[in-house]
């Protein structure tokens, strides 16, 4: 059997590792025109503040793909025939597939913002290895910088900035940063860390328009505040959607949607086409449709379609609890359900340390936790999860909060000293 | 991408093998093969037979420099002088552990775990490996190093050394080795050792903080440094056995002839190249446990041990983004990256449980731990193995686990 994957992220990757086992014999090839070897995308800012090479971002030994016969090839897929099953490649010639999966990935979101289709240099994101390219092009010549975009990308380009010690403003559209992971109350102690490591954060303020000097490099940026922020850089980190445009442009392609449809086998509307990662937006039978853009899931799935059914075995994808961790600069975070797509009002027990950044929150239905929000200690994701299956109730988690910490010996984070508050989820006004 | 200014480029510069990384290591080469090879024999053979004439000469400013500082303490129990270069070293060193430890403190400041452990290894340098050795020479007593066990300090089963140590002291040497380490190590791991009492590790993990990151992370070195470490551990016990051999037969001519050929390139090749002139020399090449990684008698035991023992590092499941700060700041040169990525929680031999993996992640995956384990395959680190099977010939990890 013949499989080309497009893409070697996560997804790609998972699923050619996890096809090889299944079948010894399968001819595996991987496309990418991003780069030749699989990279962790989550550790660009670690390269671009000098704490590792590109070369260690690979998590795989460069051998271990000879090793597993997994043919990589550096180029770009533009079209497929769908009839002789073939895949065309930007370089020239073609690649013939029994089963072909699509593990195309995110690209960042860009809006209709005044001005900045002007800008011809300094206008960067942090998702692709080209992007870091682009970054430690630009910095050398960078005094000031503008981030939008309040998500997790967007501070992480926030600190890689910072460390290079360009002046940083970061432009938030909402009332607090992150809204769609955490609660106000935690917000307002992130945003003072960050404006402690000297981000210039500015909350519901929007870009509303870029300008450009003589030669096409970005030179300040209007807000909605009425503010003219010089910066020589600008970063728009204002989320990710399905990287899909190149299979628009296909003679023939799966059946799109905001991603690439699938059904809840990972399938596409091709017989033998799949889709895995955040490029795919799965269509559940009996279901809402939904993409899940983040790394876990995108192994999860890249896992179930090499493993599973690029060979006919028909396992439906079943999507996680969600969970997530990170980091905001020194603060921890760890998260278990989606707890901000509750709604408004909902209860939560907020426990917080008083002059200190770190907090507990259990959002609850009045019986049952449906999730958490921990921030400034590590937590077992695990344990959390395992409450909300075994339908616990918010005071029997308060009474077990310590069996689930994580924190590294002796630095046990002291439950006891939280303050307690039960406080109703708020949420931002949508801004119009 | 190195940070701009000069201080960007010296900070790359030093931490990424640049020239001045290169400077540094042959300064420390240069002082340590100095201060070994030049040290004084009164009956110079094998190698030293070479070096002494003009290397003696060319360092016994050093000899006197300890013999000036400690001057005050007076002549010793012999009428020497008290100092040598031995103390100027000492000195030295705890210099460089005092003032790499305080740069640990202040760059973990929030993590008490490493905090804990490197005022550990700052209290036990300036009591154990520095002050109480010298007032026990003061008091007219052996100068002992409480914290230096055999085989590490193989001279303390050494039965040449017994009578210049005393029932106490050798009686102490042999609970330590035979009965201390084991259980130690059985309940906490390697690192009670490895990474809170001994200099060498007290060294790497503050003076060579900078450096930690180089340890070379290929599969070819893991498999050079199980054939290296376990090598020098056989060496050690012949010596020892030879040692004791000669010390119950001491009318055998030959025997004691090979005991003193064994005592003498033990000497040289382990203790003076290559925990020493390479050991420290290779810090800022290197990374800064290539003694304890590939050559340590002492670590080879103790990772024995801690295979059987309780201590692991336990792998939150699914929670890693595979971005390798944990391989890339493992000092002993471990993948840590291809267990967390697999889901396996795992002890390895070589892991001194240094913390700095769990400290570095930046998904909070990892966790030191000790816990009695219920999966003997597990402690067999048979997932392990076939984790670390990407990089070789087989793989069965994935769907069918």
């Amino acid at each position: 059997m013949k499989i080309v994957i497009v893409g070697n992220g996560v997804a790609g990757i998972t699923c050619a590792m996890s096809a090889r086992q299944r079948d010894p014999d399968a001819s595996i090839t991987v496309i990418s025109g991003e780069t030749e070897y699989f990279f962790s995308r989550t550790a660009l800012m670690y390269s671009y503040m000098d704490m590792m090479t590109r070369r260690d971002l690979e998590p795989h030994d460069r051998s271990a793909y000879a090793k597993q016969r997994i043919e990589l090839v550096r180029d770009w897929v533009i079209d497929m025939d769908p009839d002789a099953r073939t895949v065309t490649l930007e370089k020239g010639g073609a690649r013939s597939w029994d089963r072909l999966v699509f593990a195309v990935g995110a690209a960042p979101n860009m809006f209709p913002w005044k001005g900045v289709d002007r800008i011809k240099e300094g206008k960067v994101h942090l998702v692709s290895m080209q992007d870091l390219d682009d970054c430690e092009r630009l910095t050398p010549s960078t005094r000031e910088a503008v981030v939008i975009g309040g998500g997790l990308i967007g501070i992480e380009l926030v600190e890689c900035l910072l460390f290079h010690g360009v002046k940083t403003s970061f432009l938030v559209r909402e009332p607090w940063y992150w809204p769609m992971a955490i609660g106000e109350e935690e917000a307002t102690f992130v945003g003072a860390h960050m404006r402690e490591h000297g981000v210039d954060l500015r909350l519901s303020e929007e870009m509303v328009e870029a300008h450009v000097d003589g030669s096409g490099r970005v030179k300040s940026v209007t807000t909605s505040a009425g503010n003219e922020l010089p910066c020589q850089l600008l970063g728009i980190a204002a989320g990710v959607h399905p990287a899909i445009e190149r299979l628009k442009q296909f003679s023939s392609a799966p059946e799109l949607g905001r991603g690439i449809i699938v059904d809840e086998r990972l399938e596409t509307s091709i017989p033998g086409v799949f889709a895995c990662g955040d490029c795919a937006e799965i269509h559940p039978t009996g279901g809402d449709p939904y993409g899940e853009l983040i790394w876990y899931s995108a192994k999860r799935q890249g896992k179930l379609v090499g493993a599973h059914n690029l060979f006919g075995d028909d396992v439906p994808y079943v999507p996680p609890l969600f969970f997530n961790s990170s980091k905001f600069f020194e603060i921890e975070y760890t998260t278990v359900g989606e707890i901000m797509k509750a709604p408004a009002g909902t209860p939560t027990i907020y426990l917080k340390a008083p002059n200190k950044p770190l907090s507990v929150r259990i959002v609850h239905d009045g019986e049952q936790v449906q999730g958490f929000n921990m921030l400034g200690s590590r937590w077992n994701h695990e344990i959390l999860e395992r409450w909300i299956r075994e339908r616990r109730s918010p005071e029997f988690v308060v009474a077990h909060l310590r069996e689930a910490q994580y924190d590294a010996e002796f630095n046990r984070a002291n439950l006891s000293a939280l303050v307690r508050q039960d406080l109703p989820l708020t949420k931002p006004e949508r801004p119009s | 991408m190195k940070q701009q200014g000069a201080k960007g480029w010296l900070l790359h510069d030093v931490k990424n093998r640049g020239v001045t990384a290169y400077i540094i290591a042959a300064l420390l080469f240069a002082f340590y093969f100095a201060l070994y090879v030049g040290q004084y024999h009164e009956n110079p053979s094998g190698p030293y037979e070479h070096f002494q004439a003009f290397l003696y000469p060319a360092t016994a400013w050093l000899d006197g420099l300890g013999a000036t500082i400690f001057s005050p303490l007076g002549p010793d129990q012999w009428g020497k002088p008290f100092g040598s270069r031995w103390h100027v070293y000492g000195l030295l060193y705890t210099v460089a552990i005092l003032g790499g430890g305080a740069y640990m403190i202040a760059k973990y400041k929030h993590n008490k775990y490493l905090i804990v452990r490197t005022s550990v290894v700052m209290f036990v340098q300036i009591s154990f490996a520095f002050s109480i050795p010298i007032l026990l020479k003061f008091f007219h007593q052996p100068e002992y190093y409480f914290s230096y066990l055999w085989p590490l300090k193989i001279d303390y089963l050494d039965p040449r050394n017994f009578a210049y140590y005393g029932p106490v002291y050798v009686l102490y040497g042999f609970f330590a080795s035979i009965v201390l380490v084991p259980v130690m190590t059985i309940f906490f791991g390697k690192r009670w050792y490895c990474s809170w009492v001994c200099g060498c590790g007290g060294l790497a993990n503050t003076f060579g903080e900078p450096w930690r990151h180089l340890s070379d992370k290929s599969n070819l070195s893991w498999q050079i440094e199980k054939v290296t470490i376990h090598t020098v551990l056989i060496v050690a016990f012949v010596s020892t056995a030879l040692w004791f051999a000669s010390a119950t037969m001491p009318d055998n001519a030959a025997l004691s002839e090979t005991a003193g050929t064994f005592r003498e390139y033990y000497g040289i090749i382990v203790v003076a190249m290559l925990s020493g002139v390479f050991g420290v020399g290779l810090y800022p090449i290197a990374g800064t446990r290539f003694w304890c990684r590939f050559a340590c008698p002492m670590a080879a035991l103790l990772g024995l041990i801690q295979k059987f023992g309780r201590y692991r590092i336990k792998v939150k499941r699914d929670m890693c983004i595979s971005c390798g700060m944990c391989s890339k700041y493992c000092e002993m040169g471990i993948d840590v990256r291809s267990y967390a990525q697999s889901n396996v929680s795992f002890t390895r031999a070589s892991c001194v449980g240094c913390g700095l993996c769990a400290e570095v992640c930046p998904r909070g995956v990892l966790r030191l731990e000790n816990v009695w384990r219920k999966d003997p395959q597990e402690m067999l680190t048979m997932e392990s193995l076939i984790s670390e099977s990407w990089k070789g010939e087989n793989t069965t990890i994935g769907a069918r686990r």
